[in-house]
């Protein structure tokens, strides 16, 4: 049983995927506390399976060993649709490729997560985020029409407008070039700041690893540091 | 390069949609022209041949060698005029005379009564015998004297294949053995004799000998073929064929949609591939020439494969329509529907695919970086749209026989291919919208149907061409069968009654009133020969049309009457004006075309020994295939009044009463009954035979449409994963994701709808009133069918076929 203070807790974690050569382990014995309200950066090298522990996290996926806690709540056995219930309203994803809906606008982006948690008021929640971000004179462009920078903060405010207890970041410059990633890795800091979100971020990149409260390197699906 | 499983996978869609679109071509092809045989040799029956030659002399007798030269039977008739006296009154008669041959198509019915059940044979009145009209039943078991000969009058003749075009000027008919007819001594140097020779046998034969038989005809003598026979019957005919050719194209310009469709979402499809392999230095050239080739492969199995298809539909349909036509299809020996088909697949394949693959080479190496819309230069747009343009035109020029049609189909391609997305477009952007900021999910919605990435627009406009070609099918199909019923309603008249005294008129008016027959008023007949037209001698005139010298040479009927007949319409000048007793005439619209009549024309005509000159005050529509009295000339009742007439009306003599029919020809004996039952079911049958093969098309539409659906899905299908997959991680749960794709599907089916029963409606008027020359009537039924069709369709076929997107897993948009 997870303790009441964590956030996030795995124990003994692994996940392996069958390929034709036989059985994959991706991640192996993995043990982890995140706490609410800390930052937490991951990083590892391409394939070392930072991706598949971020998703394993946020109850993308499921552990093939070990039990994953998400607000307390064992995800190991629930179903995609008990897991996506425990995420709703409380959960928020920045992507490395933002994922926003093309053909809809920022203002739509940013109401779809709320819209589907059922909040009341989603069209104010959702200004208030874009304005947190700087992008209240872009509500009504479409998504395609911003620039990378400018997607990935209408990314950042749709993570935000549902007022998640812990958001997932996955690689959330790695899009961008230096100065705009540095504005981005800001804001994101800033408005967890603000709000004081459990942040859980991936990446490869030094700079990054920096800003969180406890860096965690993983290599070949093995964890070798988790610094405070 | 081998014709690899590679190839086909990597291009199923494409491969089925050209399978389909050969097979198409194939089987119309084999199957069209075989119920056109058949449809002919049908027709062939109410002239009791394929071809007749006519004239007034004998025949040389080399045309007999020379026909059977060709391969063909030949038969001969010779019909002439002649009196029979029954008891101390004298009859006249229309005897025929025939051969062992005769009838070539067709058969002969007869009965032993009038009220008998009727027999179809093959045989022919033996020596000694004859066959008489119904008319004449009162002679059956007794001698009749013809000339100077005697016959036994074995039977009643109820039923002859080529009764004639004329059909109410026919005294009744006796029926007697070729010969037989030297020993009455009937034909004589100056009598009045029609000789008929007959042909049958295969099209080709057929046509090879009319060539040679054009070019020797002799003066006088006339052929008759189903192009110029039966007004009626070649009205049914070409409607039918017509339909034909207009239902086969729309499937196939289905099948051509397919393949665009397909065509581009492999171009799409393979967009990454040749980024990557130009980052690698593979040439735009190089990359061009293995598309080149991959689709020459694609393009010989499909062809095999569709042939192979279109070969075997053949058998399903046949023994469908065997049961129908009550005889087997006749084969046809050519390879020519499979070279057309083989063409079109690859006129179609080339003219689709092949610029969507030349754009997909040219798709930036840079995109191995950075995935971007390879966005399309105008050129090469120009490239893609000229091409399909060029491709449809080709196939519509080689299949169509009718170059309005192919004009008219291409047009309403064209129109489709450019305007559709352009509306739905529009469509789309208006609900967008009125929608702003209200309802977010229904706007939302909106938005992905709008988003350029999945083409949804371009998606719609082709699931709306398919939807609009198959209502426009249905559509026609409906005003072209229910256009036929109104004019052959079930109580149509089904017997004429002919050649009564004018004094016998009120009497048989009265008698069948008092039996309850519905009968119409009677019209007065005259035979009239039109002499002159604006003092001009007619036989002077150099007429263009072929028939205008038949109608010069023969006598035809007059009529008058103060109102304009049921179903005869005023197209240039004003209907005779009752109130005025100058002369008046009404000319029929194909009379005054071959004869190059206007009004005002002055018409000379001999009735008889008199002479009338009057001018033609208007001209008129005729539906001939209504089997009411019709009529090429109208006179004012005053224009005819000294003339001496027979009277004619037509009557719905149901079976109960034909009992009343022989009492009727007793009480009445100058009456002559004509019952053209027979004839009217051989004209409806065609029509309804016709609508049941192109039910078989339908198929054919429907897969193509199922194609066209699963293409369209299919282009989409990565975008809607990784939608799919981002809603998920956003915490969307199943039945959310179902609602929404459900909404969409829905969505995309009301506008698709929507729009394509407003475009087949406007297109089904326009197609009826000008090419087929058919009142339209507007259908509830088409926007109910339209719009549940497609909804339900969209709906069902896009939620199953994408349900595996449904359950992608939130982690893909990780991996994306």
């Amino acid at each position: 049983m997870a303790e009441d203070n964590l956030c996030i807790a795995l124990n003994q974690v692994g996940k392996s995927v069958d390929t034709p050569d036989g059985k994959l382990d991706i991640l192996k014995n993995i043990s982890l506390d995140v706490k609410y309200q800390e930052a937490v950066v991951i990083k590892g090298a391409s394939g070392s399976g930072k991706t598949t522990l971020l998703g394993l996290m946020a109850g993308l996926d499921q552990a093939s060993s070990g039990d994953v806690f998400l607000f307390g709540e064992n995800l190991t056995r629930k179903s995609e649709e008990q897991r996506s219930s425990i995420r709703a309203g409380r959960v928020g994803f920045v992507f490395q490729s933002f994922h926003l809906v093309q053909g809809a606008n920022a203002m739509q982006n940013v109401m779809l997560p709320l819209e589907l948690a059922g909040k009341a008021g989603a069209q104010q929640l959702a200004m208030e985020s874009l304005q947190q971000v700087g992008l209240a004179h872009k509500t009504g462009t479409l998504v395609e029409h911003l620039s990378g920078g400018e997607q990935q903060r209408v990314a950042i405010a749709r993570a935000f407008a549902v007022k998640p207890q812990v958001l997932f970041a996955d690689e959330p410059t790695g899009n961008l070039d230096a100065v705009t990633g540095r504005q981005i890795a800001d804001l994101m800091f800033h408005l967890r700041d603000q709000s004081g979100t459990t942040l859980v971020l991936v990446t490869h990149e030094n700079e990054l690893l920096e800003r969180g409260d406890r860096q965690i390197l993983i290599e070949s699906g093995k964890l070798l540091t988790s610094q405070a | 390069m081998k014709v690899g499983r590679a190839t086909i996978h990597s291009y199923w869609l494409m491969f089925i949609a050209t399978v389909i679109t050969v097979s198409i071509v194939t089987s119309s092809q084999l199957i069209t022209d075989r119920i056109g045989l058949l449809l002919d040799r049908q027709a062939s029956e109410l002239l009791a041949a394929d071809m007749v030659i006519i004239s007034s002399r004998e025949f040389d007798a080399d045309y007999r060698q020379q026909a059977l030269q060709h391969g063909l039977q030949v038969s001969n008739s010779v019909s002439l005029r002649s009196a029979i006296f029954i008891g101390d009154d004298p009859q006249l008669v229309e005897l025929k005379a025939v051969d062992d041959a005769y009838p070539l198509r067709g058969r002969l019915e007869r009965t032993r009564e009038v009220t008998g059940g009727r027999s179809a044979t093959t045989e022919i009145p033996a020596r000694g015998e004859v066959w008489v009209d119904t008319k004449l039943a009162q002679l059956v078991g007794s001698a009749l004297t013809l000339g100077e000969a005697k016959f036994d009058t074995s039977w009643l003749l109820t039923f002859e294949p080529d009764r004639g075009g004329a059909i109410f000027n026919l005294a009744p008919r006796v029926l007697m053995n070729l010969e037989d007819l030297s020993r009455t001594g009937l034909v004589v140097p100056g009598s009045r004799v029609r000789y008929r020779m007959m042909f049958a046998g295969e099209q080709g034969d057929i046509n090879r000998f009319k060539i040679w038989l054009t070019i020797n005809l002799k003066a006088g003598e006339e052929i008759q073929d189903l192009e110029n026979a039966r007004p009626e019957m070649r009205q049914a005919l070409e409607s039918t064929r017509k339909f034909f050719a207009l239902a086969i194209v729309l499937t196939l310009v289905i099948a051509m949609a397919a393949i665009a469709i397909t065509a581009r979402y492999t171009a799409n499809r393979e967009a990454p591939k040749v980024a990557m392999l130009r980052a690698f230095g593979i040439s735009q050239q190089s990359l061009f020439r293995y598309y080149l080739r991959q689709l020459g492969s694609l393009w010989i199995v499909a062809t095999v494969s569709g042939i192979a298809l279109g070969w075997f539909t053949q058998f399903p349909l046949q023994w469908a329509l065997d049961g129908w036509f009550g005889k087997t299809l006749p084969q046809v020996h050519s390879l020519k529907p499979y070279f057309s088909a083989g063409l079109v697949g690859l006129l179609a394949l080339a003219g689709f695919s092949l610029p969507y693959l030349a754009n997909a080479t040219a798709t930036p190496p840079m995109q191995v970086l950075r995935t971007a819309v390879n966005r399309r230069s105008w050129m090469r747009g120009l490239l893609i749209t000229g091409s399909a343009i060029v491709a449809v035109f080709v196939v519509l020029v080689l299949l169509m026989q009718s170059s309005l049609l192919a004009v008219a189909t291409l047009a309403l391609v064209l129109a489709c291919a450019f305007i559709l997305p352009l509306i739905l477009g529009w469509m789309v952007k208006l609900l967008l919208f009125s929608t702003q900021r209200r309802f977010w999910l229904r706007q939302y919605l909106l938005s992905r149907l709008q988003a350029a990435s999945r083409g949804a627009i371009y998606v719609m406009s082709g699931f709306s061409l398919v939807l609009i070609s198959i209502l426009l099918i249905a559509v026609v199909k409906d005003e072209l069968l229910g256009s036929w019923q109104e004019q052959l309603p079930e109580n149509i008249p089904n017997y004429f009654l002919i050649n009564i005294r004018s004094d016998d008129i009120e009497a048989v008016g009265a008698y069948m009133q008092q039996h309850r027959i519905e009968a119409s008023t009677p019209y007065a007949l005259a035979r009239a020969r039109l002499k002159q037209i604006n003092s001009i001698d007619a036989s002077a005139i150099d007429f263009v049309h072929p028939r205008a010298e038949h109608m010069i040479k023969h006598t035809f009927n007059i009529t008058h009457a103060r109102e304009l007949p049921d179903q005869n319409e005023i197209i240039a000048g004003e209907w005779l004006d009752p109130d005025n007793p100058r002369p008046q005439l009404s000319v029929e619209q194909g009379m005054a075309d071959k004869l190059g009549l206007e009004v005002g024309d002055e018409l000379t005509l001999t009735v008889g020994s008199m002479t009338l000159r009057a001018p033609v005050t208007s001209i008129r529509s005729v539906v001939w295939e209504n089997f009411k009295p019709n009529f090429y000339l109208i006179a004012n009742p005053e224009l005819l009044a000294d003339l001496p007439q027979t009277g004619l009306l037509s009557a719905f003599i149901e079976e109960q009463n034909k009992a009343d029919l022989k009492h009727l020809l007793q009480r009445f004996p100058s009456i002559t009954l004509l019952d053209i039952t027979e004839l009217m079911a051989r004209v409806r049958g065609i029509v309804d035979k016709a609508s049941v093969a192109l039910q078989f098309f339908f198929l054919f539409a429907l897969a193509s449409a199922l194609i066209v659906l699963l293409a369209a899905i299919q282009t989409g299908r990565h975008e809607r994963e990784i939608e799919s997959s981002l809603l998920r991680a956003l915490s969307a749960h199943t039945n959310q994701l179902y609602r929404v794709h459900i909404l969409e599907f829905t969505l995309m089916g009301a506008l698709i709808g929507f729009f394509s029963a407003c475009f087949a409606t406007v297109a089904g008027w326009a197609i009826s009133v000008y090419f087929f020359n058919i009142e339209f009537h507007f259908s509830v039924a088409v926007w109910a069918y339209s719009l549940l069709s497609s909804c339900l369709v969209l709906t069902i076929a896009g939620t199953l076929v994408s349900r595996r997107v449904y359950n992608v897993s939130p982690m893909k948009i990780l991996r994306s």
